[in-house]
Order: C-alpha cells, then sequence, then structure tokens
C-alpha cells in the first residue's frame, strides 16, 4: 500500500532521484510544493522547461549552453592555444573567477568511477582530440593541456588516463598544482594537505 | 601526556568521577559492576571509538539521550585541556576546553593504547588486523598517513569493481589493462609509500623490541611483502608494475585486485616459529604485550611522551610472573589503567597504585 496518494508518492519518487536528497528530503520538498500557490508551481515547471529547451552541450567543448558554441568557445579574445580539462560545469565558474585563465575549456561531465559504472567512454572526451588540430581550431595550434581534475583518486585516474593519450600527440600536458590554499596561515592547515604542499615545493 | 580526571553520564553503567594517579591505575570490583567500561570510556575518550562496539548509540544507558565523557588532560606543569565526547543518537561531539572540534584535531589530544582478548586478533587472527595494527602505529607517529591508506583503499575498491564488470561484459586483456592503466598508477604510487612506511616502522619496532622480555623464547617479526621472491624488492615501484602488468589475466579472472599492499602481512615468530600456528595461547599474550611496548616505545621517541596504556582483565589475560615484569617496565613510564577483579592483585601490585573500588558503575564510597 502507498504511504501517500498515488500522486504525491510520484512526486516524491522523483524528489529522490535528485542527488543528494533522501526519503525524508524528497517528502519535505514535496510537501512544500503541495503548499505552493499554483502559479508559483507554474513559474517552476517553467523554469524546468526552459532550461531543458534552452541549454544544450556546446559541441566543442561540453560546456552547458544558450548558444553554441558557447561563449568562451566562440570569443575572440580567448587563448586558443590552451585548453583546459575539467569534470563539471561548475569547476569552470571556479577558474573563470581567478580571471587570469585566458584559456579555453573542456567539460568531461565527470570522472572515472567504475564502482557508479563510469568507464572512458561515459566521460565527454572523444571531441577532445580534434580540438588539438589546428584547422578545427580557427588556425591556431594548441600548445598547453592543463589537466584541472579534482585532486581524488578518481580524478587522479581521469588526469592519467588523459594524460598516457594525450603525450603521444606532442602536446605539452600538465597538472594543476595541489596544496597551500593562499591567504591562510599555516597553522590552520591539515596536515595532509601540508604534506603534499611540501612534496610539491618549488624552486625559488 | 597524563589524564587526571574522568567524569562520565550515562554510558553504558557507569556515572561519576575518577581522579586518576599518573603511574598504575587499578580499576577494580566484581565482574557486572562495570570496570571494562570505564576503561572504555577512557578509550572512547581518546580514540572517539569504542574497542566493543561499532555502534556508539548502544553505549548510551538505556533510557537515556544523552551520555557525556569528559577528561581532564595535563598536556604540561600549566596546561589542561578539558576534553569532551558526546553520544546523542547517532551523533558524536567532540569538545576541547569547552569549544567544538573536529575529529581531525581532536583525535591529537590524547593517546591511547589498549591490550584486551579482541587485541589478540594480531597474533592469532588474519593478516589483516596485523597490518591494522602497522597501520594505526604509522598514523600515531605520521598523522597525513591517513590519507594515503584512504586513497589506496580507495583505488583498490574502484578496481575491483571494475574487474568485475569487465568480467560480466567479457572484455578481452588488452582492453582491460588499458582500463586498468590509470587505477595501477596510482596504486603502483600509494602501495610504494605505505610498503616503505611499513618496513621502517617495523624497522623501528625491532630497534626497541624487548626481545626476551618474558622469559627464554625470543620474538622476531620482519615485514612480508607478498611480492617476495618475485624480484627485486628495493626497487619496489618496479617490480609491482612489472607483476601487475603481468597479471592482468590473473586479475580479471579471479574479479580482485591481486596485487598490492593489501596482500601483505606481518610475520611474528618465537624461536624461528610461527606464533600463529605454534604458539601457545600464554605465549601469543606475552608477544602481543612486547609488541605493544614497541608500539608505546617507537610513539615515546617521536613525541617525547607516552600513550596511555589499558589493560582489560589483566589477570586473565597474563600469570603474576609477567604482570609484575610488565608493571616494573612500564614505570615511570605510561600511565597505565588496569582492569581486575582479584584481590590478590591488589595485594600483590597495589602498594604503588591507586585503586578505584567500583560497584554498580560508581566509585564505591
Amino acid at each position: 500500500m502507498l504511504e501517500y496518494s498515488e500522486p504525491v508518492a510520484k512526486l516524491i519518487d522523483e524528489f529522490k532521484r535528485l542527488p543528494g536528497i533522501g526519503h525524508k528530503s524528497a517528502q519535505r520538498l514535496a510537501f512544500y510544493i503541495l503548499r505552493r500557490p499554483e502559479a508559483e508551481v507554474e513559474k517552476f515547471v517553467e523554469a524546468l522547461h526552459e532550461v531543458k529547451e534552452k541549454i544544450v552541450f556546446c559541441s566543442v567543448c561540453n560546456n552547458l549552453t544558450d548558444v553554441n558554441p558557447c561563449m568562451y568557445c566562440s570569443s575572440p579574445t580567448r587563448d586558443r592555444a590552451q585548453i583546459c580539462i575539467i569534470e563539471e560545469p561548475y569547476n569552470l565558474v571556479a577558474i573563470e573567477k581567478t580571471r587570469s585563465y585566458k584559456g579555453l575549456y573542456h567539460i568531461l561531465h565527470g570522472s572515472l568511477s567504475p564502482i557508479r559504472g563510469v568507464g572512458p567512454d561515459e566521460l565527454m572526451l572523444a571531441n577532445l582530440f580534434p580540438r588539438l588540430m589546428p584547422d578545427n581550431n580557427d588556425g591556431v595550434e594548441v600548445r598547453e593541456v592543463i589537466i584541472a581534475t579534482n585532486p581524488t583518486t578518481e580524478g587522479e585516474a581521469t588526469a592519467n588516463y588523459i594524460a598516457r593519450l594525450l603525450k603521444p600527440l606532442g602536446v605539452r600536458v600538465t597538472r594543476i598544482a595541489m596544496g597551500m590554499p593562499v591567504g591562510s596561515d599555516l597553522e590552520f592547515v591539515d596536515e595532509v594537505t601540508m604534506d603534499k604542499a611540501m612534496a610539491n615545493r618549488h624552486e625559488m | 601526556m597524563l589524564l587526571e580526571s574522568l567524569d562520565v553520564q550515562n554510558f553504558r553503567n557507569i556515572h561519576g568521577k575518577l581522579s586518576f594517579g599518573k603511574n598504575l591505575n587499578i580499576i577494580f570490583g566484581e565482574n557486572g559492576q562495570g570496570k571494562t567500561n570505564w576503561l572504555e570510556a577512557v578509550y572512547l575518550l581518546a580514540t572517539t571509538k569504542s574497542f566493543k562496539t561499532q555502534r556508539l548509540q548502544e553505549a548510551v544507558k538505556f533510557d537515556e539521550e544523552l551520555a557525556i565523557i569528559r577528561g581532564s588532560v595535563q598536556v604540561s606543569a600549566e596546561i589542561r585541556h578539558a576534553l569532551q565526547v558526546a553520544l546523542q543518537g547517532n551523533t558524536k561531539t567532540l569538545t576541547v576546553n569547552g569549544k567544538k572540534e573536529t575529529i581531525h584535531r581532536y583525535l591529537g589530544e590524547l593517546h591511547a593504547v589498549v591490550f584486551n582478548s579482541d587485541e589478540l586478533e594480531i597474533v592469532r587472527g588474519t593478516p589483516d588486523a596485523r597490518r591494522k595494527f602497522l597501520d594505526g602505529g604509522i598514523v600515531s607517529i605520521y598523522p597525513p598517513f591517513v590519507q594515503t591508506l584512504a586513497d589506496y583503499n580507495r583505488v583498490i575498491r574502484q578496481k575491483n569493481s571494475l574487474l568485475q564488470s569487465a568480467q560480466e561484459s567479457g572484455f578481452s586483456v588488452e582492453k582491460v589493462a588499458e582500463l586498468l592503466e590509470p587505477w595501477n598508477e596510482q596504486l603502483i604510487h600509494l602501495a610504494t609509500r605505505i610498503y616503505k612506511a611499513r618496513i621502517r616502522y617495523v624497522e623501528r619496532l625491532n630497534e626497541t623490541l624487548e626481545k626476551k622480555l618474558f622469559g627464554r623464547e625470543e620474538i622476531a617479526i620482519r615485514y612480508a611483502s607478498s611480492l617476495e621472491g618475485k624480484g627485486d624488492l628495493s626497487d619496489y615501484a618496479a617490480l609491482l608494475t612489472e607483476r601487475l602488468n603481468l597479471r592482468v589475466q590473473a586479475e580479471l579472472a579471479s574479479g580482485h585486485s591481486l596485487l598490492g599492499t593489501h596482500r601483505d602481512d606481518l610475520e611474528i615468530n618465537f624461536d624461528g616459529h610461527d606464533l600463529r600456528k605454534y604458539g601457545s595461547s600464554g605465549q601469543q599474550r606475552s608477544a602481543l604485550l612486547i609488541l605493544q611496548l614497541a608500539t608505546l616505545t617507537v610513539f615515546y621517541s617521536q613525541n617525547k611522551e607516552y600513550p596511555l596504556f589499558l589493560l582489560d582483565d589483566i589477570d586473565a589475560e597474563l600469570d603474576y610472573k609477567r604482570i609484575g615484569q610488565l608493571l616494573e617496565f612500564l614505570s615511570d613510564k605510561t600511565q597505565t589503567l588496569v582492569t581486575t577483579s582479584k584481590e590478590s592483585f591488589l595485594e600483590r601490585f597495589g602498594t604503588n597504585a591507586e585503586i578505584f573500588t567500583i560497584e554498580n558503575g560508581a566509585l564505591k564510597t
């Protein structure tokens, strides 16, 4: 027997599919929706529709965008000789905030994780290789690929995998550094991070 | 490191406050009065874990919501830290001097080593218990090692999962070899760190091992890599790389990671015999103590202080002769807490000790 009438149970089920949402949160969200005025719910539904209708993957870098190619790939001011590989679109936002990176991106939409059934074929990687040819890149040769996947075992495995494919092609492959967060005191850094920072120290 | 006092509310059947001495402390009482629970509370205060259960909510007194264990630790002559572990339902709140701390920081405050019948797994159980013993010792002197172990276990789980799905999908050996590469690359890097750390730690244990503390048999330990006899171990990374490349088919067939430090063991011998197989129960207990004493000494050489040493039901595990030798060795070194139910123990060892008689969970007055 269902705990709730069918439409409510169905809504709870749909919420439960969302990442980070368990049964209790799904119930709370469903009942929140039930208590909202019709117009407000309408707006929510519209936003969902719109995002699915208008947002597509950029055919060049896989970014989520409403224009294809995306604003980065079509920008004349970006440095086309650098490509930064990231796991998720929101990682791009983090890098953009620095305002120091002027190159292009390539978004994998995930990282290798056999436990979650993600192998190389599930990553959006295939369209990276044509980009390395000047013919497909406004005549510019890609000088460097920066791998900025997360410093987790999954991110490392993904970085290893990609580096292995890219190196034979003669392009320079780099990995972002790991260590001290800037602006923090040494005393506040946990020993794992400190250990990494010591290991990755550089000549002055 | 000195635990001056322990204050307990609603933890199992115990409550009240004990003020400990800096050498030997004897918790005395009849069975079922809560002696071991007091020791468990001390262990919990130090490690935030129980040596009796994985499910800490079981340790909150029946019909009560919140259990509190509070301890005053003397850090130096002038400095005291008030540690507190509060258990409520599934949550565990750690505070130092009234301020909430992360587990990471909390764990550095107080260290404890426990000797009880469960720890005998180290000398008589599966290799897993011995690897844990080594890894725990390494973490206590080099905390970042926790991350290396966690990453290694994660890589092994990912690799196992990959091998199993490759098996189900009927992938070719070549295809599997290619898919394994990014994981094996990390496995080699992490396993090499673990191997070197364990070898070094066993060396340090060996340097301080009181091989003959308890009698004629001589205890010897040796780290036994699962790659022994397969090639040159002095270049571990190269050897592991070579073996991993050779064994792809075997790993695919078994669906498990067959190579790495998760297959290693610590050999414990007495007079050249395998202790696990041929040691008497008494010899195994002696060997465990000798190993734990070496752990204490290595910890001391790194941190210039000893952890607390907790011995549960000491006279059930050891005879009086060995206890005498042990206590003599420990005197002026560790703050030691033991539990016993025997009056004769008090008569024999109680002269220079603090004695706490426990009745119905509390100090008998």
